[in-house]
């Protein structure tokens, strides 16, 4: 006899005869989207709904503990409880990428329905197994705090807010994806269920290194339900990779496995559970081999090749002036090695893709960040022209560079073409975990050296990356370390050398920071021992050194009109002065725009459309907020309210490339092209006196490229990038030796929105926070030990105080009205900031992260 | 600034009944600090059980402790102020104080192995790590042979309760498992 299961989901009474999780039973049976599955461990808290008035994660809990049960999803939420959190949360910015926001909400709702006006403490405590990876949580505790006050009556909402009348450059506009992120209304490609949709997900290696000696998948294939394995032998051209297309998409029998988790082959089947099933009856004989665990093991001779071509992957030496005999001349000289590790993105929202046929070839919607990237990608596949190829954006639940390479999309692709029905792939959490790319790990070895006044001579620095078992972004991540080594200051002699070896490990790629997280730890620990040895302070030596406008950039490049450098160490210069004894200070710059000669363009097109502008750039916004960023440049040129302007969003099919989201590039490079297609606009307005339906069907097209130097160009003053961001941060610990608080000066040229670059700078912070206490990433014998819960990411109840200060200078480049990238320089001088905080209260020089013997990890 | 959280009783065992005697002998009119005494042996095939004799119903100033429906000690939520006075009476050292918002606890004592704690009592924890394995923030760890939580790394979600196969880890909600005793 079957039992069933009763229990009230928002008011109505449902009952099932499945006994399997609830956040499965809320989202495949009753489609309510905004359960969102992140972990399905217990972990993130994505899942959070209310059930008897508490706040659970439907994931652990299941529909037979269920029974007789309340249960309540935001969904379910009155409409004024829906509208007090769109609001809130709209307008304290506590929306980024969005994937934690309907969690965030139940926490709220559950704290609010107890205590309807809690403090700042009791939030962070109802919060604390909720993982936000894009705000910091600031913006979020605050929002649920608005929230509690609207509810009870002691604020009011103002919808004129949302509606955006006043939604200029520099305005804090409210978001445009706010509403379907709090209500959970708007899709991420998991909660996509297409009219016959089957499901695919790949069998994959155990091993990190092995030789596939047959793979059996005919039990799998006689299963009623599935669909189709395909091997290898089912890709045109099986190679992926992003730059380099070194990237099995399936290993085939005969070949080696490069990492944990390589696939072999995919199962297609029509339902999850037959998927699971399938994946477990296919026989895969391997013959484990010895992995390559490490750079040193690499390196050494007789090595088992990672790839046919040798184990280095890229390396870059980039020169200037004589390092050699200005150190040979310095006054005072330091050396130093450091150690910094691979760091997992966690984002929120584990890789989905939902490929379908579509005209005369394939259509998918994906969560990554580059849709054109990924169309090439698939195409060179394929062997495909790239046209017969869509890709659309869903949204993008968090990215920090981790989205950059295909994961899914390729997968979908493929099995959407072979059983010619619409497919989701997606990856578990532990998945996306194990094997996609990772910031670099480091061991990087710096000399710098400077004159009795403190002021730098020369920089000499030899950098190891382990790149892992694939290439992804190892070349451009590796140079931007290398050419940011030097970091923002003004010397002329430098020799920097770099290598990123591919090892078994988990691939290596972009992450937020891009290689520059890594060499600026290290230069900026240098610094605080050279000041030492000057007698001087941490601040003043940076403040020597610091680069203003007119002066040469270590790698040449003349600093702008807009450098702001001296302006961010000024802003932290009290602060840092009062609290010298525990607290660490750090610069940095990060470029904004690819740079170093390509050809990195930003494209909009603009449409009249039935009395609207239809904005068409195929830019990414995976959180970082460049959607909103784009129609307030685009209402600031033109003067039209934001009910009249729409972001058709990232689509190749319909909207022009505008390149990839990554080295901070959206708000200057696509930004700019979205000003001048708008001034053309206005242009047509002026004439017609501004009646938009006198335009309707026009359209306007504007490309914006401001061309760069190769690195290494023989020219006296190669200009590497576009524009640079500077930042300093100043780390302050509290007696325990905890941090305190942390004051984040940045210039970031002209602020589009003020309210949203606190969240990057804030979430930013947090990251480097992470990284510097907290976030490792094990590895035993190439193998991933971590779980989603274990990697060290900070939860609400740990974080400092972060002070998000910004300066805007009157002078400004010439683009997206002055405005430079926030994106990646936020998380860049937390850890060294918060290195010399621990020197400062305690001598010892920690030189790997995570810092060992802090409050954070004891001693062992 | 230190934040001072409200403390609440708990008592690391609901086995009672359900934990085999090592003797028959009547426990009448006596309380468990003298059963204790009286039996030198023990009294239970647990060496670290609540004896169910009621030193702490008797000696908790608010009323807030009663014997539960298997016989062993239980704290009501509402009552209890943690003022700890049950904890100083306790001769077994089963009632701890915890934070008053920790809901999810493995309420087992037991120190011995595995087996031995099997054949001891019905709701044992014999240290078969299910909860240690399945916990998401790493939080829980094997003390004296059961189960312990970090409460610093807890987050509450409750895996522990749901994955728990002996029924140990009690969720005093309700939410995760069922708690008739507490």
């Amino acid at each position: 006899m079957s039992e069933s299961y009763t229990f009230i989901v928002n008011g109505i009474t449902r009952t099932t005869e499945e006994d399997k999780p609830l956040l499965r039973y809320l989202r495949d049976d009753l489609h309510l989207f905004s359960v969102k599955d992140g972990c399905s461990e217990g972990a993130c808290g994505t899942c959070t709904i209310v059930v008897d008035g508490k706040a659970v994660k439907s994931c652990v809990l299941t529909t037979k503990k269920a029974v007789g049960k309340n249960i309540l999803t935001v969904e379910g939420l009155s409409y004024e409880e829906q509208e007090a959190f769109v609001y809130a949360f709209g307008k304290v910015g506590a929306v980024q990428c969005g994937f934690c926001i309907p969690g965030m909400v139940m926490a709220g709702k559950a704290l609010i329905d107890q205590n309807p006006n809690p403090s700042e403490e009791d939030i962070k405590k109802a919060i604390r197994g909720n993982i936000c990876r894009c705000t910091g949580y600031k913006k979020i505790i605050e929002g649920i705090a608005l929230t509690a006050a609207i509810l009870r009556g002691d604020e009011k909402l103002d919808p004129d807010l949302e509606k955006g009348d006043v939604y200029g450059v520099g305005d804090r506009a409210f978001r445009t994806d706010v509403r379907g992120k709090v209500l959970g209304s708007g899709a991420y490609c998991d909660d996509l269920y297409l009219d016959g949709m089957v499901h695919a997900s790949a069998v994959r290696s155990q091993y990190p290194r092995a030789k596939v000696l047959d793979i059996d998948a005919s039990k799998a294939l006689a299963m009623p339900g599935v669909l189709a394995v395909l091997t290898a032998e089912d890709v045109p051209h099986n190679k992926v990779g992003h730059i380099q297309q070194d990237w099995d998409v399936f290993i085939a029998k005969g070949d080696i496995t490069r990492c944990v988790g390589d696939a072999i082959c995919l199962v297609v089947a029509e339902d999850e559970k037959t998927l699971e099933k399938a994946k477990k009856v296919i026989k895969v004989s391997y013959e484990p081999l010895e992995p390559v665990r490490n750079i040193h093991e690499a390196m050494a001779e007789n090595a088992p090749l990672v790839h046919s071509k040798g184990n280095l992957c890229q390396q870059r030496h980039v020169t200037r002036g004589d390092a050699k005999t200005a150190l040979a001349n310095s006054k005072y000289v330091v050396t130093q090695s450091y150690t910094t590790p691979f760091t997992e993105h966690a984002f929120l929202e584990p890789e989905c893709a939902v490929a379908f046929p579509y005209k005369d070839g394939v259509k998918v919607y994906t969560s990554d960040q580059g849709v054109y990237d990924t169309r090439k990608e698939i195409s060179i596949m394929l062997g495909w022209d790239p046209d017969r190829i869509v890709v659309e954006n869903k949204f993008v639940g968090g990215g920090f560079g981790g989205k950059e390479d295909v994961s899914v999309q390729h997968l979908a692709v493929l099995a959407a073409l072979k059983v010619n029905k619409p497919v989701k792939c997606k990856l578990t959490r532990q998945e996306s975990i194990n094997f996609h790319p990772k910031r670099h790990y480091m061991e990087g070895t710096f000399t710098l050296g400077c004159d009795e006044n403190g002021i730098f001579t020369g920089l000499d620095c030899e950098i190891y990356f382990d790149t892992g078992a694939y290439a992804s972004l190892c070349g451009p991540v590796l140079e931007r370390a290398c050419t940011h080594s030097v970091g923002p200051y003004c010397y002329q002699n430098t020799d920097i050398r770099g290598y990123g070896y591919y090892t078994n490990n988990p691939p290596a790629g972009a992450f937020r920071g891009f290689g520059v997280c890594q060499s600026e730890f290290a230069l900026e620990s240098n610094i605080n021992l050279l000041a030492e040895k000057v007698g001087i302070s941490p601040w003043e030596i940076r403040y020597r050194n610091a680069i203003e406008p007119g002066k040469v950039l270590p790698n040449g490049q003349i600093a702008d009109c807009s450098t702001a450098l001296k302006e961010t160490l000024l802003a932290v210069k009290d602060v840092y002065e009062a609290n010298k004894d525990h607290a660490g200070i750090a610069c940095a710059m990060k470029n904004a725009g690819v740079g170093v000669g390509l050809p990195d363009k930003g494209r909009c097109k603009l449409a009249v459309h039935e009395g609207m502008v239809e904005l068409y750039s195929a830019a990414s916004d995976i959180g970082q907020g460049c959607a909103t960023v784009f129609l307030q440049i685009l209402s600031q040129t033109t003067g039209l309210p934001r009910v009249l302007l729409r972001n058709m969003g990232a689509n190749s099919e319909v909207a022009p490339d505008s390149g990839t989201t990554s080295g901070s590039r959206q708000t200057l490079i696509t930004g700019e092209a979205v000003r001048m297609a708008a001034a053309d606009l206005k242009k047509d307005m002026d004439e017609v006196g501004g009646d938009l339906a006198k335009l309707e069907g026009k359209e306007y097209f504007a490309e914006f490229f401001e061309p760069t130097d190769k690195l290494g160009a023989d020219v006296p003053n190669p200009k590497s990038h576009v524009a640079y961001g500077f930042a300093t941060h100043v780390v302050i610990l509290d007696d325990e030796g905890k941090v305190k608080e942390v004051y984040a000066a940045h210039d970031s040229g002209k602020v589009v929105n003020p309210t949203s670059i606190q969240g990057q700078i804030e979430g930013g912070v947090l990251m480097g926070l992470g990284y510097a206490l907290t976030e490792d990433f094990p590895l035993k014998d190439c193998v991933p030990q971590a779980k989603y819960g274990t990697l060290g990411l900070m939860r609400s109840n740990q974080i400092p105080d972060i002070h998000a200060i910004y300066v805007e200078k009157e002078e400004l480049l010439p683009f997206a009205y002055g405005a430079k990238g926030i994106g990646e320089i936020a998380t860049i001088p937390t850890a060294p900031a918060a290195q010399g905080a621990y020197y400062a209260r305690d001598h010892i020089l920690r030189t790997k992260l995570p810092m060992e013997d802090t409050y954070y990890r004891k001693k062992k | 600034m230190a934040v001072t959280t409200q403390k609440i009783a708990v008592v690391f065992c609901t086995g009672g009944d359900r934990a085999n005697r090592r003797t028959e002998a009547s426990t009448l009119g006596l309380d468990c600090r003298r059963a204790a005494e009286a039996f030198p042996e023990g009294l239970l095939e647990c060496g670290q059980g609540c004896l169910g004799l009621g030193t702490c119903v008797d000696a908790c100033p608010l009323e807030a402790i009663h014997i539960g429906p298997h016989g062993a000690a239980v704290v009501d939520r509402e009552r209890c102020v943690g003022c700890g006075v049950c904890v100083g009476v306790c001769p077994r050292k089963v009632i701890h104080l915890v934070d008053a918002s920790t809901t999810i606890l493995p309420r087992c004592s037991n120190q011995d192995a595995g087996p031995v704690a099997r054949k001891a009592c019905d709701v044992s924890c014999i240290a078969c790590r299910i909860c240690e394995k399945n916990c998401p923030a790493d939080a829980i760890s094997m003390v004296d042979n059961h189960a312990a939580i970090d409460p610093e790394r807890c987050i509450s979600c409750g895996m522990c309760a749901v994955k728990c196969p002996r029924g140990v880890i009690v969720d005093a909600d309700g939410t995760f498992t069922v708690s008739d005793f507490s």
